[in-house]
C-alpha cells in the first residue's frame, strides 16, 4: 500500500476519532503556524574536530552556577568509558566513539538540547513553560512550570532532566543555548571557550552552507549528512561526522516536526470549539427528542 | 417494570473483615504519600531522567479517568436518551466517576512536582498541548460532576437539617437555602448534564493523544494517530461494566438482591460497542501492519496479545452470549475482564509502550508507587462505602406504596 | 593635430599607469608557480585579485629553511584579561625541523603568498563572534594545527601540556628553555632496510634509503608527507594494523614504481637481498664516465615511472651532428681528414657502442686497427 494512501486513511481515522461530529479535515491537517525567524541562531558541531577537552562542560557548568569543580579535573579521560546523558548537573556532555577510520582520533560528541525549530516540548507543554525565542533558544520558565515532566516523554532527544530529590520546587533542566549570555550579546559558554572551535556559532542558514560545503570539499573526511537540518523540521544544533550518526547514538528520527500529528489532532478537536458544540447541540437535540417520545411512551403505559 | 425503585441510604455496618483489610491498604498507601510529599518524588518512585512518567500516570490517571467512564455513558444513556429503566444505575456511576475524578485529581497532583502549582493551567493556556487539554477537561468536568451531585446532597439533607445546640437557630436558614439550591438546579441540570458528556467525549480522546507526541519512543503496536479514537471507543466499552461490576460488587456486599435485570439489559450494548473498540484497533494493526512486531516474542508483542485476547475477544464473546447475560456470574467475570482489558491497555500505553533511547534499564513500579495506587483505591472504596451510607445512591425497591419518586429523576 | 594629441595622450596615460606595475610584476614574475595556484581568473589585478577562496591548502610561494625561522614564537596574539591560561611558547624551530621529516612548512603554513611569512591572523579573525564563519577563528586555528599531531603523538590534549595556568602566573616552557638547549637531534637516515612481506615467490624487498634519497633525488616529503608526527613520537605501541589492500601497501612506491602487473613483483620482491641499484644489470646499458655522473632525471625525464629509454645516442642526443660534436669526448680526436664528415659516413648504424666502419672509403682498413685520429689519455 502507498504510504500516501496509508497516511491519508490514518488521518481520515484521526478527524473521525478526534470528534464525533465532522469537522473540517483541514483543520486537522493544518500545521502548526511557523514563526520562526530567519536570523536564528544555531551551532553546527564538528565531531572530526572535537578533541574530548570537554572544557565546554566545564563552561557551561560555571555559566549556569552549577558547581564546576577544577578546570584540570576535566582532562581525566576516564569518564568516556561509559555514555554519559545530559543531567541536572551538567546540561551538555561529550561522549567519545572510536574513528574506525582513524583510530588515533577518535570522535567526540557533544550533546546537549538540539533547541528543535518545531519543539516537542513547547507543543507539549501543560502550561507553555517552553518557548522557541528569535534566537533559536528554547527555554523553560520556572516561574510557570507544574513539574509533570510531559516534555521529558515528549522530547525525541530524551534531553530535558528534572529534580526527583526536590519535595518543594523540583526544576526542569536543559541547555538554555545560554539565554541569559546571548541577550547580553555574549557567546553561549561551550561556545566561547571550545579551543577548537568544534562548535561554530552562526546564523543556522550560515551553517548550513558551511557545512554543506564542508563535506563537498572533504568527501572523505565525512558522511553526506548534516544530522539537525531536517530530522524533527530541522534544530538549530546540527552535527557533522564522519561515521554514521545511528553509530553515535544519534536518534534515528523523521522529518516532520515532532509535535506535528498531535497539534493537528488537538487542533482538530479544537478548531474553535466548533466540534465541542456541535457534539452539545447533537446531545441536547437528542436528550430533547428522547424527553418528548418519552412523555407519549408514558402516556401509552 | 415490576417494582418501582428508590434510591435509598443503605444501613449496613461499616466495618466488616474486608473492609479492615482494605482500611490498612489505605493508610500504608497514605504513608509512603506522606514521604513523597515530605522528600519529593525520588525517595518514593522509581521514575528516572528516562522513564518520567510511571504508573500513577499510567493506571491513577489514565486507568483511573477511564474507569470513571461510567458515569457519562451511564448518565447519557440514562438522561439523554432517558431509557428510565437505567435511571436506577446513574446515581451509583455518578458516585463513582466522583470518586474517580477526585482521586484522578489526587493522582495529578501526586505525580506532579510541583503538586503547589498545579492550578497553574487554569490560568496559563496552551493550546497545542493534550496534556493541557485533558487538564482542563478534567478539572471542569469535576466541578460538573459534584454539580450533579448536589441534588443528591439537598435531597438528603431538606427537612432533616437538625444542627446541635446553638447551631440549631441556623437549621431553617440552611433548609430553605437547600429548597432554593434544589429548585435551581433542578431547572439548570440538564446543561451540566450534556456538558458532562461532551467534557467526557473531549478528555477521553485527548488522554489518548498524550503519548503520540512520544513519537518513536513509543512501541509501534500502540502508537499509532488513531490513539484517540482508540481511547475514546475503550473509555465507551469500559463504561458499562465498571457500572455492572460496582452494582453487582455492592449488591454481594450490603447482601442485597442484584438488579439483575437491569444490567442484563444494560449489557446488551457492551457488546456492540467492545465490538467496534476491536474493529477499530485490529484494523489500525493492519494498516499500519504493525502485526509484523506480534511474531517475535517480546514484553510488548506479549502484553499486547494479552490485552487484546484477555481484555476484549474473551469478554466479547461473553456479552454477545445471552446465557452469560442472564447469569450473575457471567457477567461479573465478562465485566471484570472488560475492566483489565481497558486497565491494560492504559498501562501499555503508558509504561509498556513507551521506550526512551539511551538507556538499558526498563521501568519497575517500586513498592512505594504500587501501594500510593493501591492506596488510593482503597480510599476510593472506603469513601463509597461511607457515602453509600449517607446519601440516598443506590435504589432500592420501594415497599410501600407504587409511586414515582420526587427526586429519583434530576435534570429534565 | 587632434589625432597626434589623443595618441599622446593615451601613449601617455598608457605609461603612467603601467609604470607602477612591473614592481609588483618583478615579484611575481620571480615565481615558478602557476598562476592558479593562487588567483582564480585569468588576469588578477591588484584591485581584484581574485584569490581562491578559503580553505587555501597548500598554497605556499615562501620557504624557509628552519634553520633560519625563528626558534621560539609567544603566541600572545588573543592575549585577553579573561584568559584561563598563559599564552604558549612555541618552539617553532624543532617544529620546523620535524615538519621537514614530513608535510613540510605547509603543514601548518598552508597559505603564504609572495613575500614575508605571513601569521595565521593575518585570515583567521581573532574573534569568535564574526560574520564568516566559513573558517575557523584564530583560537580555533591555533589549536587545530596542534591538536591533530598532538592527539595522534600523545594522546595527551590537556591544555596543561602547552599551557600554564593563569594563577602560577608563568608559561609551561620559557623562551630560554627553547634557544639554550632545545633543538630537533639530528636524524638518523637509513642506508639499507629490509623488509619481510608476504609476498610467497619473494618474502623480501630490499629498501635502498640512500638511493632513493642521493641518487633519485628525493626528499623526505616525497614519502613521508602523509606520516603523522606519531610515526616517530607515539607514547603507544603502533597497533597491529588491520588487513589493507595490496594498493594501499604499495602506496609510497607506486608513484614511481609500477606496482600494479603482477609481472612486475620480482623487480623488487626476491628471496633473498638485493644487490644495490646497477644500472648495466637493470638496463643493459652501461653507465660510463659521462652518464654515471647525471642525475636519473636528467635522462628518464618521465616523472612518475622510469620506463626505459631507447639506447641509441640519438634519442636523446638528437641535436647533435658532425659540427657541434666534439669528438674528443669519446676518448678520439679526429684528425683534419675525418673531422669533415657526417657521423654516418663511419657509424652506419645508430648505435655508436658497435665499431665504426672504413669500408665507405677505405678498403683495405679496420678499425681498431687503424684509427681516424689520435686516442688521448
Amino acid at each position: 500500500m502507498g504510504e500516501l494512501n496509508r497516511r491519508n486513511f490514518l488521518k481520515t481515522l484521526g478527524v473521525a476519532g478526534a470528534t464525533i461530529s465532522g469537522i473540517p479535515a483541514n483543520k486537522l491537517l493544518a500545521q502548526s503556524k511557523s514563526d520562526l525567524s530567519e536570523d536564528r541562531m544555531g551551532v553546527l558541531v564538528d565531531t572530526t574536530v572535537c578533541i574530548g577537552c570537554r572544557r565546554c562542560e566545564w563552561a557551561c557548568k560555571t555559566a549556569h552556577d552549577i558547581p564546576a569543580g577544577n578546570l584540570e579535573d576535566y582532562s581525566d579521560e576516564s569518564v568516556f568509558e561509559n555514555m554519559r546523558r545530559p543531567a541536572n548537573d551538567a546540561y551538555t556532555v561529550v561522549n567519545r566513539y572510536e574513528n574506525p577510520a582513524d583510530p588515533r582520533s577518535p570522535l567526540n560528541v557533544k550533546v546537549q538540547c538540539m533547541h528543535c525549530d518545531h519543539p516537542a516540548c513547547v507543543s507539549a507543554c501543560i502550561v507553555g513553560a517552553f518557548s522557541k525565542e528569535e534566537n533559536g533558544a528554547v527555554i523553560w520558565d520556572t516561574d510557570m512550570c507544574i513539574g509533570c515532566r510531559y516534555c521529558m516523554v515528549a522530547c525525541p532527544f530524551q534531553v530535558p532532566t528534572f529534580d526527583y530529590d526536590k519535595a518543594i520546587q523540583p526544576n526542569i533542566h536543559k541547555c538554555d543555548f545560554c539565554f541569559e549570555r546571548t541577550k547580553e550579546g555574549l557567546l553561549p559558554a561551550c561556545v566561547e571557550i571550545c579551543p577548537v572551535e568544534a562548535i561554530t556559532y552562526g546564523r543556522r542558514r550560515n551553517l548550513i552552507e558551511v557545512a554543506e560545503k564542508r563535506i563537498e570539499l572533504y568527501p572523505d573526511r565525512y558522511v553526506n549528512k548534516i544530522y539537525g537540518f531536517t530530522e524533527v523540521g530541522g534544530t538549530s544544533w546540527m552535527y557533522l561526522s564522519s561515521r554514521n550518526f545511528e553509530e553515535l547514538d544519534f536518534p534515528k528520527l523523521g522529518d516532520k516536526p515532532a509535535p506535528g500529528v498531535s497539534e493537528s489532532i488537538q487542533h482538530g478537536i479544537f478548531a474553535y470549539f466548533v466540534p465541542p458544540i456541535a457534539l452539545y447541540a447533537l446531545l441536547g437535540g437528542i436528550m430533547w427528542i428522547s424527553k418528548n417520545k418519552d412523555n407519549k411512551g408514558e402516556g401509552k403505559e | 417494570m415490576e417494582h418501582e425503585f428508590q434510591p435509598e441510604q443503605i444501613k449496613h455496618k461499616y466495618f466488616t473483615p474486608w473492609v479492615i483489610v482494605i482500611t490498612l491498604i489505605a493508610l500504608a498507601g497514605l504513608a509512603f504519600l506522606a514521604v513523597r510529599y515530605l522528600f519529593g518524588l525520588g525517595a518514593v518512585t522509581n521514575l528516572t531522567q528516562f522513564f518520567p512518567w510511571g504508573i500513577w500516570i499510567g493506571l491513577d490517571v489514565a486507568a483511573g479517568v477511564a474507569l470513571a467512564a461510567g458515569g457519562f455513558t451511564t448518565a447519557a444513556l440514562g438522561h439523554i436518551w432517558h431509557r428510565d429503566k437505567y435511571e436506577v444505575l446513574v446515581r451509583p456511576a455518578l458516585l463513582t466517576a466522583l470518586l474517580g475524578y477526585t482521586f484522578v485529581a489526587l493522582g495529578v497532583v501526586t505525580d506532579i512536582g510541583r503538586w503547589y502549582y498545579v492550578w497553574h493551567p487554569l490560568i496559563m493556556w496552551n493550546g497545542n498541548s493534550a496534556l493541557f487539554e485533558v487538564g482542563i477537561c478534567v478539572m471542569v468536568y469535576l466541578s460538573v460532576l459534584y454539580i450533579e451531585f448536589l441534588p443528591i446532597v439537598t435531597e438528603r439533607f431538606i427537612g432533616r437539617v437538625n444542627l446541635p445546640g446553638f447551631l440549631s437557630m441556623f437549621n431553617k436558614i440552611i433548609d430553605s437555602l437547600l429548597r432554593l439550591l434544589d429548585r435551581t438546579l433542578n431547572k439548570f441540570m440538564f446543561v451540566f448534564i450534556i456538558a458532562g458528556v461532551v467534557l467526557s467525549c473531549l478528555h477521553q480522546s485527548s488522554l489518548g493523544t498524550l503519548m503520540i507526541i512520544a513519537g518513536e519512543k513509543m512501541h509501534p503496536l500502540w502508537q499509532t494517530p488513531v490513539l484517540p479514537l482508540l481511547f475514546l471507543l475503550s473509555a465507551f466499552s469500559v463504561g458499562f461494566p465498571m457500572v455492572i461490576m460496582e452494582s453487582l460488587s455492592a449488591s454481594k456486599s450490603f447482601g442485597l438482591k442484584p438488579e439483575k435485570d437491569v444490567l442484563t439489559s444494560l449489557s446488551r450494548f457492551v457488546g456492540p460497542i467492545l465490538g467496534i473498540y476491536l474493529a477499530a484497533k485490529i484494523g489500525d494493526m493492519f494498516i499500519r501492519e504493525s502485526f509484523v512486531y506480534l511474531t517475535e516474542l517480546t514484553l510488548p508483542s506479549i502484553m499486547f496479545t494479552i490485552e487484546i485476547v484477555v481484555g476484549v475477544v474473551i469478554p466479547l464473546r461473553m456479552f454477545l452470549s445471552s446465557s452469560v447475560r442472564q447469569s450473575t456470574t457471567g457477567l461479573y467475570i465478562a465485566s471484570m475482564l472488560v475492566i483489565f482489558g481497558v486497565v491494560l491497555n492504559r498501562f501499555n500505553n503508558f509504561v509498556i509502550a513507551y521506550n526512551p533511547p539511551y538507556t538499558e534499564t526498563s521501568y519497575f513500579p517500586s513498592i512505594g508507587e504500587i501501594s500510593v495506587t493501591l492506596g488510593f483505591i482503597a480510599l476510593e472504596i472506603l469513601i463509597y462505602r461511607a457515602f453509600v451510607m449517607i446519601f440516598p445512591i443506590i435504589s432500592l425497591p420501594v415497599k410501600s406504596a407504587l409511586r414515582k419518586t420526587k427526586y429519583a429523576i434530576k435534570g429534565v | 593635430m587632434k589625432t597626434y594629441i589623443k595618441i599622446s595622450i593615451i601613449l601617455f596615460t598608457f605609461l603612467f599607469f603601467s609604470f607602477p606595475f612591473p614592481a609588483i610584476a618583478q615579484d611575481h614574475s620571480q615565481l615558478k608557480f602557476n598562476c592558479s595556484l593562487c588567483h582564480a581568473c585569468e588576469t588578477p589585478t591588484k584591485s581584484n585579485p581574485c584569490l581562491i577562496v578559503c580553505p587555501r591548502e597548500k598554497m605556499m610561494t615562501v620557504y624557509m629553511s628552519p634553520a633560519k625561522s625563528p626558534a621560539v614564537i609567544k603566541m600572545d596574539k588573543l592575549k585577553s584579561v579573561q584568559d584561563l591560561y598563559e599564552p604558549v611558547i612555541f618552539s617553532h624551530r624543532i617544529h620546523a625541523e620535524m615538519s621537514e621529516m614530513s608535510g613540510g612548512c605547509e603543514m601548518c603554513h598552508h597559505y603564504n603568498p609572495p613575500g614575508d611569512v605571513v601569521g595565521c591572523d593575518n585570515c583567521h579573525e581573532s574573534g569568535r563572534q564574526r560574520t564568516d564563519i566559513s573558517k575557523p577563528d584564530l583560537k580555533g586555528a591555533y589549536h587545530r594545527q596542534c591538536m591533530d599531531c598532538h592527539q595522534e603523538w600523545s594522546n595527551n590534549v590537556a591544555c596543561e601540556s602547552c599551557h600554564e595556568t593563569n594563577e602560577s602566573g608563568k608559561s609551561a616552557y620559557t623562551v630560554k628553555d627553547y634557544q639554550q638547549t632545545r633543538v630537533h637531534p639530528e636524524i638518523k637516515v637509513p642506508t639499507k632496510l629490509v623488509y619481510n612481506t608476504t609476498h610467497e615467490k619473494g618474502k623480501l624487498v630490499t629498501f635502498f634509503h640512500n638511493e632513493h634519497t642521493d641518487i633519485y633525488g628525493l626528499d623526505c616529503k616525497s614519502c613521508h608527507q602523509q606520516e603523522s608526527c606519531a610515526k616517530c613520537h607515539s607514547t603507544e605501541p603502533e597497533k597491529k594494523v588491520e588487513k589493507v589492500s595490496l594498493e594501499v601497501k604499495h602506496k609510497n612506491c607506486s608513484s614511481c614504481h609500477d606496482t600494479k602487473v603482477k609481472t612486475g613483483c620480482a623487480s623488487c620482491h626476491s628471496s633473498k637481498e638485493m644487490a644495490p641499484f646497477n644500472h648495466l644489470a637493470r638496463s643493459g646499458f652501461n653507465l660510463k664516465s659521462y652518464h654515471s655522473k647525471l642525475n636519473c632525471t636528467s635522462c628518464h625525464q618521465s616523472k612518475s615511472v622510469f620506463t626505459g629509454l631507447n639506447s641509441s645516442c640519438q634519442s636523446c642526443h638528437s641535436e647533435w651532428n658532425s659540427s657541434n660534436f666534439n669528438h674528443k669526448v669519446t676518448g678520439l680526436i679526429l684528425d683534419e681528414m675525418h673531422v669533415e664528415f657526417d657521423c654516418g659516413d663511419c657509424h652506419e648504424s645508430e648505435d655508436y657502442s658497435k665499431k665504426p666502419s672504413c669500408e665507405g672509403c677505405h678498403d683495405d682498413m679496420t678499425y681498431p686497427a687503424n684509427k681516424p685520429g689520435k686516442l688521448v689519455k
